[in-house]
């Protein structure tokens, strides 16, 4: 900012933006705009659809999964006659209680695993608000309905005492990362909270992808009791590497700090305003001239 | 067999539920029939199924009463009338498909 007699005294010109206190300078933003905006526009053109592409596939395909599945779910809520998992499994112990939780833990499947998808969307994490209540929501049924009533399922569970074990880690991983993923939120930490969710979403995307192998191995012949063990555990344990391995990817390509702006950003805003250079998001300065 | 291939033709693959087998076979356990403690005659059978190329026999147990037809299958350690594979919430019926130990000398 150096002035001279013959040169105009440079002196930035802020201007506010609204309530959430970004500022920017006039006088750099003319030459800036031109430069980052056409390469931000370039990159987002190019490749954000291309990397947002696995994300929605995944959310889409999970969609139509859970839709699949509750239209399967329907005889459940038959209370006249036993629906073709009951007659599977009869004799169980407690069987009131097995029929009971049977039903609960469908119902809730079909309500918060839907839920979960949606609230991966940046449409709703772009809204608080909604985010926040669905999400509270979502963790009371997965807390106090999904998860119990799948224990209770989990200790009679076809194929024995390695399903009955599959079964209950994932319930476990979902239980854990719940209480995480809400914790993490209160603390505003985006970053662990998405982690935490991705976990809870993995360990539901199991109901479909274990149905889809069980599929897959009925029409390439093998043993059903194996494949039942398999559909599980690759899945279940898949889930949990596939996290980890995006969380760590995640961590790697960026510093934490410019992880949570880019987050929180993501989320908040939509990629239209982070043209604006959201400076106050990241460290405050003092202005010189005030 | 047949009303039991049917409903499973019918529900849905994309399920936790055993996949159909690709076939079944009746085998009659005995040539003669038996009496239970009620002196009704019945013959007990078993049900075979095959997956891929493997049979697994007595995937389902149970008898049939010559008198009035009535089918009876195992769940555990009891027998329920065999409507229950249908989907009927039948309860366990004592007594039945088995015959009663002989009489010591």
């Amino acid at each position: 900012m150096a002035s001279c007699r013959t040169c105009r005294t440079w002196r930035p010109r802020v201007v506010r933006l609204g309530r959430l206190g970004l500022t920017f300078d006039a006088n750099l933003f003319r030459g800036w705009l031109v430069q980052e905006s056409v390469r931000f526009l370039s990159q987002l053109c190019s490749t954000a659809p291309i990397r947002a592409l696995p994300r929605r596939m995944f959310v889409v395909l999970m969609l139509a999964g859970a839709l699949f599945i509750a239209s399967s779910s329907l005889p459940y809520f038959d209370f006249e006659n036993l629906p073709p998992f009951a007659i599977e499994k009869l004799p169980v112990r407690f069987e009131s209680l097995w029929l009971a939780s049977l039903r609960i833990h469908v119902a809730a499947a079909l309500v918060s695993f839907p839920l979960c998808l949606v609230l991966m969307t940046r449409t709703l994490q772009r809204r608080v608000a909604w985010h926040r209540w669905m999400g509270r929501a979502t963790g009371i049924l997965v807390l106090f309905a999904l998860v119990p009533s799948g224990t209770v399922l989990a200790m009679d569970a076809k194929g024995g005492t390695i399903v009955t074990a599959g079964f209950l880690l994932s319930a476990a991983i979902v239980a854990w990362f719940t209480v995480r993923g809400v914790q993490a939120a209160r603390r505003h930490n985006l970053v662990s909270h998405r982690r935490a969710m991705l976990h809870v979403v993995g360990q539901m995307s199991v109901a479909v992808v274990s149905r889809l192998m069980l599929v897959g191995f009925d029409i390439a012949g093998f043993d059903p009791d194996l494949a039942y063990v398999v559909a599980l555990w690759v899945p279940v344990l898949g889930s949990v590497a596939l996290v980890e391995w995006l969380s760590l990817r995640a961590a790697r390509s960026r510093s934490f700090t410019s992880q949570i702006v880019i987050e929180r950003t993501g989320r908040e805003l939509s990629p239209l305003a982070l043209l604006v250079r959201v400076r106050s998001l990241v460290r405050p300065n003092i202005r010189p001239g005030r | 067999m047949k009303p039991l291939a049917t409903r499973e033709s019918e529900q849905s693959r994309f399920s936790r539920v055993r996949m159909p087998p690709g076939e079944r076979r009746l085998r009659v356990l005995q040539t003669t029939a038996s009496r239970d403690k009620s002196a009704r005659e019945f013959v007990p059978f078993a049900i075979d199924v095959r997956y891929g190329g493997e049979w697994r026999e007595n995937d389902i147990v149970g008898c049939a009463y010559l008198g009035n037809g009535d089918l009876y299958v195992k769940r555990g350690d009891a027998y329920r009338p065999a409507a229950i594979l249908l989907g009927k919430n039948v309860e366990p019926v004592a007594g039945v498909c088995e015959a009663p130990p002989p009489p010591k000398a």
